[in-house]
């Protein structure tokens, strides 16, 4: 089978295909075993990818991105607004101690989780959700100065 | 699903809100928040498979979206930027993920599988084992996926997207996203396959 009438069958499945070629597809897998075969196969699985329903959006979020939104003024959140010079500086920068963070991080893991472990377990998962934390801001802030956040300007 | 065209800026009022929100009038920013929040919160729970990690994510999204309201050109569909905004941020955190991991010499087939939300239980219990069964199967295949295949199919199978919507997200051409489309297809294929073995066995141990 082609590659061509692979793509034709997907498109199909996806309702993609422009309504007589869709049609003229359709009366050739019915005449057709392989590509009907084919067809069956590429259905069961775009039919058997699952995922439960979205959670719910939780009460007061809007109210909360508000809160964040209205606790800083828009300029001061962007580094999009900064010279090149400062942004290339503060890249290199953070990539230093990025590649420092590696080494460290490389020679002392941090303990695993255990559920037997009581208040020392909490400890660690408070003291792992910290550390979680202060990563992600610290690689927002590598991706803001590292992109320019140049391509999501553009719709 | 959201309306698809070559739609000019006027008929979308969020750039409007974007507008004001760039003159200095943070209110308009909420409107925006409210008629998307429901869309964003889903797609980053699609791509993140953690509805926890998907709301941090999401007021992330919005709070990115905030400060670029100044360097936006209006066009097209306000959902779009948002989207393309909410792709890259959780295709980011997926990617620290995978460094916080390695850091911590994590094995990563251990915390492949998020944690699930317990089904339904007024369910039919066998009912509820198979759904589950599939939501695990899904999570995995797609955890597997290459990155830009993984964007591509979440949009189009669990967003409801068309594939002109997913181009105009991600910036790429319709033949790009059929293309990645199809391989991420042919991957599931096999994965469903060896998963397929995979139960068969468990359910022949004694």
């Amino acid at each position: 089978m082609t590659r061509s009438i692979d793509y034709d069958l997907m498109r199909l499945l996806h309702g993609e295909l422009p309504a007589d070629e869709a049609r003229t597809l359709r009366a050739r897998i019915f005449t057709d075993p392989e590509l009907a075969q084919a067809y069956r196969r590429l259905e069961s699985t775009w039919q058997g990818l699952s995922l439960p329903p979205a959670s719910p959006v939780p009460p007061g979020f809007a109210g909360r991105v508000m809160a964040r939104v209205k606790s800083k003024p828009a300029a001061s959140l962007s580094w999009s607004a900064a010279p090149g010079w400062a942004r290339a500086t503060a890249a290199a920068a953070l990539l230093v101690g990025a590649t420092l963070g590696i080494g460290v991080g490389r020679r002392w893991p941090a303990p695993a989780r255990s559920v037997d472990q009581g208040s020392e377990a909490s400890q660690t998962f408070l003291s792992a959700t910290a550390e979680t934390s202060l990563a992600d801001s610290y690689w927002n802030l590598v991706e803001d100065v590292a992109t320019g956040d140049a391509a999501e300007a553009q719709p | 699903m959201a309306t698809d065209s070559a739609t000019s800026a006027a008929s979308d009022p969020g750039w409007e809100s974007l507008a004001r929100v760039a003159a200095g009038d943070a209110a308009a920013f909420a409107p925006l928040v409210e008629s998307h929040q429901e869309r964003l919160l889903h797609l980053c729970e699609r791509l993140l498979g953690d509805a926890e990690e998907a709301r941090d994510a999401a007021q992330e999204v919005f709070l990115k979206a905030y400060r670029k309201a100044g360097a936006v050109r209006p066009q097209g569909q306000v959902y779009t930027w948002l989207y393309r905004i909410a792709v890259n941020h959780c295709l980011n955190k997926l990617r620290r993920r995978r460094l916080v991991r390695f850091l911590r010499w994590d094995d990563p087939e251990e915390r492949q599988a998020p944690a699930f939300d317990p089904p339904d239980a007024g369910a039919d219990p066998a009912a509820a084992l198979d759904a589950r069964r599939r939501w695990q199967a899904t999570r995995r295949a797609i955890a597997r996926l290459p990155e830009n295949q993984r964007s591509v199919l979440v949009l189009v199978r669990f967003e409801g997207l068309s594939y002109k919507q997913v181009a105009a997200v991600l910036g790429i051409t319709e033949g790009a996203v059929e293309s990645r489309l199809f391989r991420a297809m042919r991957r599931l294929e096999s994965a469903q396959e060896a998963e397929g073995s995979r139960v068969s066995l468990e359910e022949a141990k004694p």
